[in-house]
């Protein structure tokens, strides 16, 4: 398995202006370390929807490339949004799942993949034929411009290690919309609300 | 003009462009008339619960949205519109066919038909109940105008004195 933040940092690294949203606590935390960013979605609470906010918003801009970040835990609430991907199998989207096989933020308790549950033949099984499953970090480095420039849909499982960082992405959930959307330009036209 | 072509009008007229849907029996018709406009992008998830970060997706990138369900599938999507939708302040209209009350025969929908206006008021979500054809367009006008002013969901319960509810 690999150094997480590591793999956070060349995640992050990579990107240039896809839109990026990520799974609530450490998925978001190293996301925001690794380089805070206007277009980065933070989510802080619904378990499991980072995937289906990130399908939702590829589905509204076509012509955006979508990243999602999420543990494993989160996947596997709500593993059906794997096959609504494959399903309607959008080419702008490219999901990355941190799976380091616990709860880490909770205390650590196991999650399935520290069994034989193997995320990536899940989401092949669900007719996402790039789905992969990466344990080193030069496999991850070598896999990123791929699934960021090709079409799609990519999951890219990668296992990694429990290093955390200190520190929390901004903490109002108002503000991360607001910035997200006034970047990207999705913002409603404050003179169009106002009703006669 | 059916309800159905109603609602459907008033779906178009509100830009209400992103449509998720969880399929209930009443909502056939008013999901294939979505699925035959291009104006509308229809999906549907497998779970009620995923279509809610859906629309909260779909809004981000800027299109607005409805998410149709049955009452049942509200108590799927609890957490999402809790913790998604409420605290990000996402507009979006929820169109939520009603079971378990009049003229319902399965004992199962009964829990969920009782519980949907509790826990839509203990979300803090306005809802207001469509029993009428000729108040469709001012509830649906209205519930709109509201969710795009405060930047939250806001649901319409369709109720069988609406749509004639599931024969059994």
């Amino acid at each position: 398995m690999m150094n997480r933040q590591e793999a956070a940092r060349a995640l992050v690294g990579a990107l240039t202006d896809q839109l990026v949203v990520t799974g609530l606590g450490n998925a978001s935390f190293d996301v925001y370390a690794a380089g805070d960013r206007a277009l980065n979605f933070y989510t802080r609470g619904a378990m499991g929807t980072a995937t289906s906010v990130a399908f939702g918003l590829a589905r509204a801009r076509p012509n955006n490339r979508i990243v999602c970040v999420e543990g494993e835990g989160s996947l596997l609430m709500n593993l059906g949004t794997l096959a609504t991907i494959g399903r309607y199998a959008p080419r702008n989207l490219t999901c990355v799942i941190w799976d380091n096989q616990s709860y880490q933020i909770t205390g650590g308790q196991p999650t399935h993949t520290e069994s034989a549950v193997d995320l990536a033949a899940v989401a092949r099984g669900c007719g996402i034929a790039s789905a992969c499953l990466i344990e080193s970090l030069d496999e991850l480095k070598a896999t990123i411009p791929q699934v960021l420039d090709a079409p799609g849909p990519h999951v890219v499982v990668a296992k990694v290690d429990r290093t955390g960082v200190q520190g929390y992405q901004p903490r109002k959930t108002a503000l991360i919309k607001y910035r997200f959307m006034g970047r990207l330009g999705t913002l409603p036209d404050v003179a169009a609300l106002a009703w006669e | 003009m059916s309800w159905s072509d109603t609602v459907f009008e008033c779906l178009k007229a509100n830009a209400l462009q992103t449509v998720v849907h969880v399929p209930d029996t009443v909502l056939t018709d008013l999901i294939r008339l979505t699925e035959a406009d291009d104006f509308f992008d229809v999906l549907s998830p497998t779970r009620e619960e995923e279509g809610i970060g859906i629309i909260c997706g779909a809004y981000l990138g800027g299109r607005y949205g409805v998410m149709l369900m049955q009452n049942s599938g509200l108590g799927n999507a609890a957490n999402a519109l809790a913790s998604l939708a409420a605290p990000y302040q996402i507009p979006f209209l929820m169109l939520i066919s009603q079971r378990g009350e009049l003229g319902e025969f399965n004992t199962a929908q009964v829990g969920m038909g009782q519980a949907v206006r509790p826990v839509l008021d203990s979300l803090g979500i306005p809802h207001f109940t469509l029993e009428r054809d000729d108040e469709i367009a001012r509830v649906l006008n209205g519930a709109s105008k509201l969710a795009l002013s405060t930047d939250r969901p806001v649901a319409v319960i369709l109720s069988p004195l609406l749509t004639g509810g599931k024969k059994g």
